[in-house]
């Protein structure tokens, strides 16, 4: 297990190599904060409220959205895809290292640096902007919002390593990549919560496992969700993080077969 | 040039397929969005309907022709890490034009005719539009290029000097992003940053503003004189750049 938290911790190390990347990075995240959160404080004023959400819900969800994809969606797996195609996975398929953990390692060296820029920004915003935040105090729906985003971000996982494992068969992986972080904007509800859609488009939303990767944690926080509602939730997390895994699996196992370490 | 670019593109007809349907996937989800949105609240900050969709409109229309144009730009970092960049200092040909228009990107064209189509409709939709309007939308539009061809002017003055371009680009892009609404949903300071010190305002907002007859004869003139001002910023900037460039790394 070490050797897993030593690679974690050189991702950490490798972000501070590159400094200014980061910052700027971080930088584009608060620009992209801030155009949603002007966007939806002239959308409802002090006092009104639109799809059933006051300022205070709504604005929570905006931020808290930010902060959870900090989470969620930060990330360092999206590489496995250019490994496989320079050849470079040969590397590790001769080492005594579970390529899987590697790469999810690597990922939680990331997200943690991600996380302390996140709450930082999200503070500096707070002090400047004083938004009307909603403050969830329940014991009971921040343990469940932390279980979701575990599951999150397991899934997350997958779905990155899945479209990394294209370049077995192609050395095209960045237009997949493209159109999934297209489609994961809209159905994740990062740029507005997805219960404000009309009842059947929801409901089909539900049935993705995109839907749980920003909105679902959230609106647990918000305890805007029923008990009933946030256990179907957590099931349906539940079956995708393992029909991911399984998919996961069977990829790589048929992507190895065919594997010719091309470009070494 | 543009022709061999185009045919690099179409090389891999998988991924510029992807690449088309995934740009218009991204405009119709916000479209989509704003319809939802609208279709509750009846304007936003006071724009109707069909004003709102021209702003998004013209902002795509402003925003796809720029990456059109001067797409070789976000390739232009491996030219100056490679020395690859000494070459187009020893050709007969403006270093500069061939940095900015030297690879046209032809997957966004049918982005750019989809933006053209949503502004005639708006327009048509739209009460109200007199010809001094439309003749200062385009003026404000070109205004707009220029504006846009000075940001990318710096980025690669920028990238001449400390071989670092990609930050800078995706920093401008992020930046015009806040101009796909009209900039009035802003709050004050950041509202005037955004019209002033960084023109985003200017750039994708005060067209729409001026066919709305929004715009005084005023901000007109002011946003004609810093297009200009940018855009000579931006050369002597370029120049100076070109002065100090050392071809460390060839």
């Amino acid at each position: 297990m070490n050797k897993y938290f030593s690679v974690a911790r050189l991702t950490w190390d490798e972000t501070f190599v590159y400094r200014l990347n980061f910052v700027m990075w971080r930088v584009r995240a608060v620009l992209q904060i801030l155009t949603l959160y002007f966007l939806w404080l002239a959308l409802i004023p002090t006092g009104a409220s639109l799809f059933g959400y006051d300022q205070s819900s709504m604005l929570t969800y905006i931020l808290g959205t930010s902060l959870i994809s900090s989470i969620v969606l930060s990330s360092r797996s999206y590489a496995v895809g250019d490994e496989i195609n320079s050849g470079n996975l040969s590397n590790f398929l001769l080492r005594p290292i579970n390529y899987f953990l590697y790469w999810f390692a690597r990922d939680v060296g990331d997200k943690a640096m991600n996380i302390i820029f996140s709450i930082i920004e999200l503070t500096v915003l707070f002090v400047i902007l004083k938004p009307p935040l909603f403050i969830q105090t329940e014991s009971f729906y921040l343990l469940l919002t932390f279980v979701a985003i575990v599951f999150a971000l397991i899934m997350y996982f997958f779905f990155n390593f899945l479209l990394g494992l294209i370049g077995f068969w192609s050395p095209e992986v960045w237009a997949p990549r493209f159109i999934f972080i297209i489609l994961l904007n809209f159905f994740a509800g990062g740029l507005f919560p997805l219960d404000i859609l009309p009842k059947f488009i929801f409901s089909v939303f539900q049935s993705l496992p995109f839907t749980y990767l920003l909105y679902f944690p959230i609106k647990i926080y918000l305890g805007q969700l029923t008990i009933i509602e946030i256990f179907t939730g957590i099931m349906i997390s539940l079956v995708w993080t393992l029909v991911l895994y399984i998919i996961v699996q069977y990829v790589w196992r048929k992507g190895l077969l065919v594997y010719t370490a091309q470009g070494r | 040039m543009s022709a061999r670019s185009t045919q690099i593109a179409l090389s891999s007809r998988f991924s510029a397929v992807i690449f088309v349907i995934g740009k218009l996937l991204r405009f119709a989800f916000f479209f989509f969005f704003l319809v939802i949105v609208i279709s509750k609240t009846n304007t936003i900050a006071g724009y109707s309907f069909w004003q709102v969709i021209f702003f998004f409109a013209t902002f795509n229309l402003i925003d796809t022709a720029a990456q059109l144009f001067m797409r070789e730009v976000y390739r232009f970092r491996s030219y100056v890490v490679s020395g690859e960049f000494d070459y187009f200092l020893s050709k007969p040909l403006s270093p500069l034009f061939r940095t900015l228009l030297g690879g046209s990107d032809i997957l966004d064209l049918p982005m750019l005719f989809l933006s053209i189509a949503f502004v005639v409709v708006a327009v048509v939709q739209m009460e109200a539009v007199s010809f001094v309007g439309v003749l200062l939308y385009l003026v404000l539009i070109v205004n707009a290029f220029l504006i846009g061809l000075s940001f990318h002017i710096m980025v690669v003055a920028l990238g001449v000097l400390t071989t670092e371009i990609d930050n800078a680009l995706w920093m401008y892009r992020d930046l015009t992003q806040m101009g796909r609404l009209p900039i009035d949903i802003y709050r004050q300071p950041l509202q005037g940053i955004l019209t002033f010190a960084i023109p985003v305002g200017i750039m994708m907002t005060f067209p729409s503003k001026a066919l709305m007859g929004l715009l005084s004869i005023q901000s007109v003139v002011i946003a004609l004189l810093i297009g200009i001002i940018l855009f000579y910023g931006s050369f002597k900037f370029w120049q100076h750049a070109i002065k100090h460039y050392s071809s460390a790394s060839s």
